[in-house]
């Protein structure tokens, strides 16, 4: 992992822990000595944890009855 | 084998995470709560040749996405895998970078990911094609391995990365029209 183009080519995987261990390794070693790469990395990972908390839905309680009585009722 | 038995023990708990990708799914909380209860009904029925100790969740979700695109898909679009390609990686991040001046970049972003509302993620989730749409929610909503994903959708490794790549940068592209929109990115934060 020379360039700062290979590491950011990488940094869904690497985000999706689809990596293996020695591309994890070569990344590390790669974002310890890059500012900028770093920021990016930092940057994409909060963006995936507020999308994922502000996706948050609440079930209503009422279909989680109705929900609970259609399986006890059986089909 | 599961036992039916078990069924409302084992399942009900992940009711309400599945009605929460019903509803992006559907983009509708009637066919949500439709879409949730005819996956437990038929999850419920085959329980029987659920093998007990695999992953209950996936099976679930496999239930729940094939029921969709049985029933529910109103989507006919059928996006080239190519669809999308010629976008840069890291959209957001390089057009923010672009569009305000280097000092300032961290406190840009700041603006940008703090400023989305709930209402903005949802809708630019909801703007995705369906394929795309079914393998974003699958991989950053529900936290599944291109693997797991491969197999409730019942698609190659490839054509999930390939989604995944390609709905994660329509997601960015639409995220950067609400910022737009609600002043969070852009003008303001030109130097002067």
């Amino acid at each position: 992992m020379s360039t700062c183009d290979d590491a950011l080519h990488e940094v869904y995987s690497y985000l999706d822990q689809e990596v293996n261990w020695y591309r994890s390794f070569l990344i590390r070693r790669h974002l310890k000595g890059c500012p900028p790469c770093v920021q990016a990395y930092k940057f994409e990972q909060r963006l995936r944890i507020v999308v994922k908390e502000r996706l948050h839905e609440e079930v209503p309680p009422e279909f989680m009855d109705r929900l609970r009585q259609a399986i006890q009722n059986g089909p | 084998m599961a036992d039916q038995a078990n069924f409302e023990r084992d399942a009900m708990p992940l009711a309400p995470q599945l009605y929460g990708a019903a509803v992006r799914l559907t983009r509708n909380p009637a066919d949500a709560e439709d879409l949730v209860q005819e996956t437990f009904l038929k999850a419920y029925r085959a329980y029987a040749t659920f093998e007990e100790g695999t992953n209950l969740k996936a099976w679930l979700y496999r239930i729940l996405t094939n029921t969709f695109i049985n029933n529910y898909r109103r989507d006919t679009r059928r996006p080239q895998e190519t669809d999308l390609g010629e976008l840069e990686d890291l959209y957001l991040f390089r057009r923010l970078a672009r569009e305000t001046s280097p000092t300032s970049s961290g406190s840009a972003e700041d603006q940008l990911l703090e400023g989305l509302v709930e209402e903005d993620i949802k809708q630019a989730i909801e703007s995705l094609p369906e394929n795309f749409r079914m393998v974003v929610l699958l991989a950053d909503l529900e936290g599944f391995s291109y693997k797991e994903i491969a197999d409730i959708l019942d698609i190659p490794i490839g054509t999930v990365m390939s989604r995944l790549h390609r709905g994660r940068k329509a997601l960015q592209v639409a995220l950067w029209d609400f910022a737009t929109k609600r002043g969070l990115v852009g003008e303001g934060d030109r130097p002067r």
